[in-house]
């Protein structure tokens, strides 16, 4: 059985429309137009045990939304959700103890209290075993490599070194289903290449189920293998990541070097010339004939160099969201 | 329960850090006190009754809401709107932890730290301005007082909790605490007796939940109450902590279905 299951959820925002400035200030304390925002509207989809998926769209898309929905912080609108054979609003103890959400810009750290005042609270709301307990922090701060800093007050901790302590609290207790809502939002990229792998190891590791949000395509890339593609409160995509490629790319991309300036029209009965700055040209060819056109090229021109590449990610996903 | 005694530690912790802030609260409370007591010590002249009360027994009256405040009006319930309202809610809804339980927890935490400070301002008090205190010395009484501030401290923990609820709909939450407790100071009898009141007055009073929260347990303790009232005053105690309770459970679901966990 899949581990989050979700089938048709809908989740409608009653917002109030106000006119700009005092005089509608005004007006809307007395009399409201209200009307639904379609954060999420009629999405399904299933995750299994273990799998590590990624949550890409726009802003506003419904990413956070769904993920609330998920952890039971939102009441659907309509539709069904279950993770781990829970409804997630009834917030079932049993069911909160599995689960972990991870919000980038959300502290549960308290804030005048070193991070180990914190984690001691969750050992106690999780109810978990000392041993136990010792042994995660362990895992854990070796992971992050942190154990410095645990007995520090928070406030005095670097932005890193606080985002580390969070996830420390947030997994304290080896949640199975773990959702993160741009776990690397705002950290430098050397932070961001160590919470990936991060990530990557806690999957492994504790075969969890992680569902994650993240604006940088490049967390998506390296950590999963699935993605789900949202916008407008609707799936546009779910499958592979390596699928989403071959479906969505027409053209590969040829970058060549010549020897000498031999003009554009001569290349453009091969592709459509996209750079043309002699010595380096590009040129988009279908993807099926790349290799015969590469061919061609070292064949009949004065090349010296000649690369072929796959168009990038952040490419085709603009395009699946633009064809919208 | 080992959760929510670890809260209040925490939040005994984070008082600490705090002690600018926390004695200057003190100091605001014993100058309270000392206007109260020379003003009343003034009106009472040794050997005079006024309204009913000796000098000493107004005297420990006004000793012992000071005493009382500390236990019953201590609180950190007017943080939940603000709570509410940024969204920080969402941490304890994904925790198996009561929302209620804890802000009940670092109540505690707040009431236990403020008491001890309370009772050290009482002994220099006590030490430097010897007043005539009346003692009660019938069990009865001090065990009803006891049973009387217990309750105190559920009704004012849920008048917090309620006005903490506005955070689901709306970010001023402040202005309605303020009104609040000025409502309280006087209609409590945190500034006199409220028996020295015009007696229809003083009896529409008793049907408010306010003299439950200091008047009462104090004149329990001082024995001026006769059974008869003591058994009716917590009948009314009791149905006001249960409409209350019942009240805020009523909101609390109403407004879990409109939160929408803004600032993620």
């Amino acid at each position: 059985m899949a581990v989050i299951s979700v089938s048709h959820l809908q989740k409608y925002y009653q917002l109030h429309q106000k006119e700009p400035g005092f005089s509608g200030s005004v007006k809307s304390l007395f009399y409201r137009k209200y009307y639904d925002a379609k954060a999420v509207n009629d999405i399904s989809f299933a995750i299994e045990e273990g799998e590590l998926v990624g949550f890409i769209g726009p802003n506003g898309a419904g990413k956070t939304t769904t993920l609330k929905c998920l952890s039971g912080l939102l009441y659907p609108t309509s539709g069904n959700v279950f993770v781990l054979g829970y409804t997630p609003f009834d917030r079932n103890n049993a069911f909160l103890k599995q689960i972990s959400l991870v919000m980038g810009q959300k502290n549960q750290l308290w804030w005048d209290l070193p991070a180990m005042e914190s984690f001691l609270l969750n050992k106690e709301i999780y109810e978990i075993s000392d041993a136990q307990f010792k042994k995660t922090l362990k895992e854990l701060t070796e992971l992050l490599d942190i154990s410095d800093v645990l007995n520090v007050q928070v406030r005095k901790l670097s932005l890193g070194q606080r985002m580390k302590c969070e996830l420390i609290a947030a997994l304290i207790h080896s949640p199975k289903v773990l959702f993160l809502d741009e776990p690397t939002i705002g950290l430098d990229v050397v932070m961001q290449k160590n919470l990936r792998d991060f990530i990557r190891s806690y999957n492994q590791k504790y075969k969890a189920t992680i569902l994650l949000t993240s604006h940088y395509m490049q967390d998506v890339r390296e950590l999963c293998k699935r993605v789900i593609i949202i916008d407008h409160g609707k799936i546009l995509y779910d499958g592979l990541l390596s699928d989403i490629v071959k479906r969505y790319t027409k053209n590969k991309f040829l970058t060549i070097e010549l020897e000498e300036d031999i003009g554009r029209e001569k290349l453009e009965k091969l592709g459509k010339v996209t750079n043309y700055q002699f010595p380096k040209v590009s040129l988009a060819v279908p993807k099926a004939l790349s290799n015969k056109i590469a061919a061609t090229l070292l064949d009949s021109f004065p090349v010296t160099d000649l690369n072929i590449e796959e168009p990038q990610i952040e490419a085709i996903i603009r395009d699946v969201f633009s064809k919208q | 329960m080992k959760k929510y005694l670890r809260v209040l530690s925490n939040t005994w912790e984070e008082m600490v850090t705090y002690r600018l802030n926390f004695v200057m609260w003190r100091v605001r409370t014993v100058l309270q006190f000392l206007t109260m007591y020379f003003l009343w010590l003034a009106l009472i002249p040794k050997g005079t009754i006024l309204f009913g009360y000796s000098q000493t027994l107004m005297l420990t009256y006004i000793l012992g809401t000071s005493i009382l405040s500390a236990v019953v009006l201590s609180t950190r319930t007017h943080e939940i709107g603000e709570h509410i309202y940024r969204g920080d809610l969402s941490i304890f809804l994904i925790r198996p932890i009561n929302y209620f339980l804890y802000w009940f927890s670092r109540d505690v935490g707040d009431k236990l730290f403020n008491i001890s400070f309370s009772v050290v301002e009482i002994m220099i008090l006590l030490f430097l301005l010897k007043p005539p205190i009346f003692l009660q010395t019938e069990i009865i009484f001090i065990a009803l007082a006891i049973l009387a501030t217990a309750l105190a401290v559920v009704l004012y923990f849920l008048f917090g909790a309620i006005l903490g609820m506005l955070g689901f709909w709306s970010p001023d939450v402040w202005a309605p605490r303020f009104i609040l407790f000025i409502l309280l100071q006087f209609f409590a009898g945190s500034l006199f007796p409220l028996d020295i009141l015009p007696k229809s007055l003083y009896e529409a009073f008793q049907l408010t939940p306010f003299p439950y929260l200091l008047y009462f347990p104090l004149k329990i303790y001082l024995g001026q109450l006769p059974f008869s009232t003591i058994s009716t005053g917590f009948l009314i105690d009791v149905i006001w902590i249960l409409i209350i309770a019942l009240f805020l459970q009523f909101i609390w679901h109403k407004g879990l279905r409109l939160y929408t966990a803004v600032g993620r």
